[in-house]
């Protein structure tokens, strides 16, 4: 009998092994197209946020100064009082989250705190106020050169916590401290668990800080009580890949439906662009910090996603370094810091790099706050006829020009450093008596260039700890500045910037504090320090399914409130 | 020399090779001007803080106990600890990153390899013609292309006009867990019944297409055609049915190589299987076309040299078809340098891996490299770069003992 | 092929030397379309406007000069490192041979853009550290390239007679060998400026290139690929296609001549 493959009249091996790869091919392609088993993909009970964002250090109160390790900790763990979402963090705004009622001494010295009951940690403890001081100890105690506590100033304002009774706590304070409660609900400020936190010990040390650990998000954070609890930390070559957050069964506000989702997961992706067309392409529900000004333009127009605009407290300034800089031109004088202040033409930057996403801003403190003004308009924009005349009698003219040395950072710490400097530049030298060098250097060395004092001029930012315009008035002398503005002015209008400053924190009266910013603010504009330049709103782009979205004055994602519909 | 010597001999040269870029690396760190640990403080640091965190990387010792314990560390493969906050483990972090750079580099050899010889195949049958030229020029073009605007085109059309193929990641976040229809039908009974009706109507147009193929022109063929098809629809069926079942059964990736496209395999299921091959394709081929080029040519020189030659005259003679002479006697002759070749490539390959995983948030070693080189790191800089350069020196010591053993001349 | 790539390459040195004069606009000012930016292709700006309102023609035209300064200066390290090192440690041969061999062939097979931006990143932005750090990888393939010519040169009879007739090495070197391996050094220095040129790019997407206020192909390459995704095709288009032109000019010269030099069989 003929064999069977001469029995195939011509139709060699090749052809049929290619015939059964084609076929084999094709009914995969056409499984995966029409999206049948085995190659249904499963829907995801959920919603998938999007960042290019990532917690900088670590998840611990203690440790954590970065916007998203803020972000996840306040997602993760609770406060004693909350801001009421949408609202403009005023006196009234402040609402019980794991405090249930307060009092404050007449002097606000002493705030005396009681606090909800029966709410219990991840183990079954009940919470309670040996709790409250034991996070306020601990934060206190770990004594770390970078810590929040430095920044916070906790210890200049905190003088110890008594534990009054089982369900009450009294703060007393070295200073009177009007905002209290603003410090009290920023995320610093959040309680921890004794059993992750490094337990009972009176000894602290930055040792004791909770770092991540591979594998095990429940041993990465200290976190408790919050809506969520923290299920997945992934981390891939040292940076933040996957977050995973699940719904804390002991929440204390879960009667209210909250979290309104029962799982998150946080995407983390490598820059502005990668992150427009992950939403774009619908990989992702939520994006949020930070996409360019021109793909919110451009997303404004997709008919599948919304767009979100909030409010804004991220602000931009400009700082002037009185110290001797090398050989260039000394700036103690504040009539050339006024001169360079009023060739600034903040509408410019904000259309051309910000595509009007940013408002141009006239005091430190941010438009919608208690205390904001309109101080530094009085010197204008583009003013160069002031500009002009101020360094005349300096000595500066169009054959003698101000030499200017501006610095910009650029590893995108802040949004659009370098083409803001470039209009800077352009600016500046459109007065016809400034030549203005650019320099630039990455965020390390930027930070630490602040630190020595070496950059003549510096664009700078700064986004709120706490929501009170105490947390953006201290600005124009902050010694970590490093700008000596203290060390030439000791006297005069220094003094009595400090003495409003503090008047204004000892007190709740909004009438007063009003009108002591605004005196503060006008001794600021007679010597600018530094120099207010723009504010930038908060956008974030979703499905239009997504619900829940708060861009409030707080800058913060109460991811507990998303829900889809 | 036996094969055995020269691979003695190769190993003993590679070990002064890497000693000496370990050091050069080493020294490289440590005369830049500047202090590193003053970078990583957020305030102004006091004295007592900066000699803790050297204490910490181990900077405060004597240069000498410095390179000593560099090297040690390095036999146990630990590569010190990072200067960001926190001071993880610089060998955990590259652990974590490698393998997504080891899949990439992978796929993207496999493509450029397959891509030039293809075209350098063609190339070389149709000499001197318009293709040929059209080639070659190809071949050279490709290569002066940066490699971030290659790619960011691809992500142009196929993410965001065609939306075939997904613009950036390794994996879709929702496959994490299961849930829904997954749960549903993981239930055993139901399950695998479900599964069983749907392969149905694909086992049946498999054997539809099988017994056309088969061109069946007698009746006791015919027969036998539909025999085969029957035995290939049932086969079909069942491995469809229990692969499908298998993955509905299973939710999270269980992550064992680190290499996605093999870990799908090894759970069996098809899904992640596809979806990682979908993540991994646009970065693949980004970086596997820039790199086509060498191949196009070397492909192209060595086939034209072969195919003059009297063996192949004589075969063709003998009447063996084109294709087989082509595919048979010619390219085996032009594997060797090629396989040299890919060795060669791989340093070069590594660095665009860097500008693809950037492009693409691959979240592998060159995206760590330049993420810390953004926060001014230097000693998980330090770690990656030597990382890189051993690897490096492992491949090109693998390839020339492969060389060694297929081609005994260049033993001597 | 040569032709072709001298014709490119010269052209554009020309476009970039004459850039300054001829460009319309001040490559750097701002905003001379009014906003909205970036504005596509029209009349008034036949490539385009970028986001700060910049010209781009005239970017293009004034924004070679970067790349250029980094892969001339990387060439002349390379030459002023590379040639004389294996002239002189592959004719004295023995120990110093090896040694040397050693050195270059560890930092041969090494990732050239990973050693590039390593050293960037440690001495900091700039031409001449790019320069430099290009410089590093490719100094092993001209010395190479150098090593193998003097060894071949080295044993050839013509060499031998002029050391029997009492030539020192340096006559040797210089008369008999050097003018033999520049040839292949000139082969070599084309394909390094091609390569300087892309790993410059490169070193600009990572975030290690020069500033802002200076026009520079890379970083509008680096800066319009977040503008892409909107549509705003022409940021990225053009210095895109223009440093392809460029590095591929070099490719073309550097294939031709090496095609000159190794004729190939011929059917």
């Amino acid at each position: 009998m003929k064999s069977f493959k001469d029995s195939r009249e011509g139709v060699s091996t090749t052809t049929i092994v290619g015939a059964i790869i084609l076929i084999v091919i094709i009914a995969v392609a056409a499984l995966y197209a029409l999206e049948l088993p085995p190659f249904t993909r499963p829907p995801f009970e959920g919603i998938i946020m999007g960042t290019t964002d990532s917690v900088e250090s670590a998840i611990d109160p203690a440790q954590a100064y970065d916007f998203f390790g803020w972000e996840i900790i306040q997602n993760t763990g609770c406060t004693l009082v909350e801001v009421e979402p949408g609202s403009s963090a005023t006196a009234e705004d402040y609402t019980p989250a794991l405090a249930t009622e307060w009092t404050t001494s007449t002097d606000l010295k002493t705030w005396t705190f009681t606090l909800r009951e029966g709410i219990l940690f991840d183990d079954g403890t009940e919470f309670n106020a040996t709790h409250v001081k034991y996070s306020f100890d601990r934060n206190m105690g770990i004594a770390s050169p970078d810590g929040p506590q430095l920044n916070m100033e906790y210890d200049a304002i905190i003088g110890n916590v008594e534990v009054v009774s089982k369900y009450v706590v009294k703060f007393n304070l070295k200073i009177p401290f009007g905002p209290f409660l603003g410090l009290m609900a920023c995320q610093a400020s959040s309680i921890v668990n004794p059993e992750y936190a490094g337990g009972v010990k009176t000894d602290w040390s930055t040792d004791d800080i909770v770092e991540y650990t591979e594998g095990d998000a429940r041993a990465s954070s200290p976190m408790d009580l919050g809506p969520y609890k923290l299920t997945k930390w992934e981390r891939v070559g040292g940076k933040d890949h996957e977050i995973g957050l699940e719904a804390n069964p002991n929440y204390w506000n879960k009667g209210a439906g909250l979290p309104k989702t029962e799982k998150i997961i946080i995407k983390f992706y490598a820059d502005a662009t990668a992150l427009r067309l992950a939403i774009e392409g619908g990989e992702i529900d939520v994006a949020f910090r930070h996409i360019t000004p021109t793909d919110i333009e451009d997303l404004k127009d997709d008919p599948n996603l919304k767009v979100w605009e909030g409010t804004g407290a991220a602000i931009q300034y400009m700082i002037f370094q009185e110290d001797d800089v090398g050989t260039l031109p000394s700036l103690k004088d504040p009539r050339a810091r006024r001169a360079i202040t009023a060739a600034l033409n903040r509408s410019e930057v904000t259309e051309t790099v910000f595509l009007g996403q940013s408002s141009p801003l006239y005091s430190m403190i941010p438009t919608g706050m208690l205390g904001h003004t309109e101080a530094f308009a009085t010197l204008g924009d583009a003013n160069y006829t002031l500009t002009r005349s101020l360094l005349a009698e300096l000595g500066y003219n169009e054959t003698n020009k101000l030499e200017v040395e501006l610095w910009y950072e650029t590893s995108g710490h802040y949004p659009s450093s370098p083409d803001q400097a470039a209009l800077y530049k352009e600016q500046f030298e459109a007065s016809g008596v400034m030549s203005v060098t650019l320099k630039s250097a990455d965020w390390p060395h930027y930070r630490t260039n602040r630190n020595e004092g070496v950059m003549h001029v510096f664009i700078y930012g700064w986004y709120p700890d706490y929501i009170d315009p105490d947390n953006y008035a201290f600005l124009y002398y902050a010694s970590w500045l490093n700008h000596h503005y203290s060390k030439y002015n000791a006297t005069n209008n220094y003094i009595a910037m400090k003495a409003a400053y503090d008047a204004a924190r000892a007190s709740t009266d909004e009438a007063e504090r009003t009108s002591l910013y605004a005196e503060l603010e006008d001794y600021a504009v007679e010597d600018c320090p530094l120099v207010p330049i723009w504010q930038g709103a908060a956008w974030a782009v979703t499905k239009p399914n997504i619900k829940g979205v708060y861009l409030d004055i707080t800058q913060t994602w109460r991811i507990w409130l998303l829900y889809e519909e | 020399m036996g094969l055995r010597s020269y691979i003695v001999a190769r190993v003993l040269l590679m070990i002064p090779m890497i000693f000496l870029l370990l050091s050069i690396v080493f020294l490289i760190i440590r005369v830049m001007p500047g202090d590193p640990v003053l970078l990583h403080f957020e305030r102004k640091a006091s004295e007592e803080a900066m000699a803790e965190l050297r204490h910490v990387l181990g900077l405060d010792k004597p240069l000498y106990v410095q390179y000593f314990e560099y090297l040690a560390g390095l036999l146990r493969g630990d590569l010190g600890r990072s200067m960001a906050p926190g001071h993880h483990s610089i060998s955990q972090q590259i652990f974590s990153a490698f393998p997504a750079t080891l899949e990439l580099a992978l796929f993207s050899t496999l493509i450029s390899v397959g891509v030039g010889i293809l075209l350098g195949v063609r190339a070389s049958q149709s000499y001197n013609s318009l293709q040929d030229h059209s080639i070659r020029a190809f071949g050279i073009v490709v290569y002066a292309i940066p490699i971030f605007f290659l790619g960011m085109i691809f992500q142009l059309i196929f993410a965001i006009n065609l939306h075939w193929l997904p613009a950036n990641g390794r994996f879709p976040p929702f496959l994490a867990e299961p849930g829904g229809l997954i749960l549903y039908l993981s239930k055993p009974a139901g399950g695998f019944a479900q599964v069983f009706m749907w392969s149905l109507p694909a086992g049946f147009v498999s054997w539809v297409i099988c017994s056309v193929a088969l061109k069946r022109k007698r009746v006791k063929f015919w027969l036998r055609g539909f025999l085969i098809s029957l035995l290939v629809l049932l086969a079909g069926w069942i491995v469809y049915a229990y692969l499908a079942w298998h993955f509905m059964c299973l939710g999270v990736l269980h992550i064992s190589t680190g290499l996605l496209t093999i870990d799908s395999l090894i759970e069996g299921s098809p899904l992640k299987f596809v979806e990682s091959l979908r993540y991994l394709f646009l970065p693949s081929l980004t970086l596997g076309l820039v790199l086509s080029g060498v191949f196009i040519r070397l492909t192209r020189s060595n086939m034209l040299e072969t195919l003059r030659l009297d063996f192949v005259t004589a075969a063709k003679a003998r009447g063996l078809k084109e294709t087989a002479v082509v595919y048979g006697y010619a390219f085996r002759n032009s594997f060797l340098p090629v396989l040299t070749m890919m060795g060669l490539q791989f340093a070069i390959l590594l660095g665009g891996a860097i500008l693809t995983e950037k492009t693409f948030s691959w979240p592998g070693l060159g995206s760590y490299l330049v993420d810390r080189i953004t926060f001014r790191d230097y000693t998980a800089i330090q770690g990656a770069v030597i990382l890189f350069g051993i690897l490096v020196a492992i491949v090109n010591l693998m390839v020339d003992i492969l060389y060694a053993y297929l081609d005994p001349r260049i033993r001597l | 092929m040569t032709i072709i790539g001298l014709v490119i390459v010269l052209s554009m040195i020309i476009m970039m030397v004459l850039g300054p004069w001829v460009s319309p606009y001040d490559p750097t000012k701002s905003n001379v379309s009014p906003p909205p930016n970036p504005s596509p292709p029209n009349a008034d700006f036949p490539l385009g406007t970028n986001l700060l309102g910049q010209d781009m023609l005239s970017r293009v035209l004034c924004g070679g000069t970067i790349m250029l300064q980094v892969a001339l200066l990387s060439v002349l390290f390379c030459f002023i490192i590379g040639v004389p090192v294996g002239l002189l440690a592959s004719y004295a041969g023995g120990i110093i041979d090896k040694i040397f061999t050693l050195v270059m062939d560890s930092f041969y097979a090494f990732p050239g853009l990973v050693l590039a931006i390593a050293i960037a990143a440690m001495m900091g932005r700039g031409v001449v550290n790019m320069a430099l750090s290009i410089a590093v990888v490719y100094v092993p393939s001209y010395y190479r390239i150098v090593r193998s010519q003097v060894l071949t040169i080295k044993e050839l009879p013509y060499t031998e007679a002029a050391r029997a007739t009492g030539a020192r090495g340096r006559t040797i070197l210089l008369r008999y060998i050097l003018p033999n391996v520049i040839p292949s050094i000139v082969v070599v220095a084309t394909v390094n400026f091609a390569d300087a040129i892309l790993t410059a790019a490169g070193l600009t997407f990572v975030g290690l290139g020069v500033g802002i206020d200076i026009p520079d192909w890379g970083w509008d390459l680096t800066k319009g690929r977040e503008l892409l995704p909107s549509g705003a095709w022409w940021v990225i288009t053009f210095p895109g296609i223009m440093i392809v032109l460029l590095a591929l000019g070099f490719t073309l010269i550097g294939e031709g001549l090496s095609e000159l030099l190794n004729p190939r069989l011929e059917q």
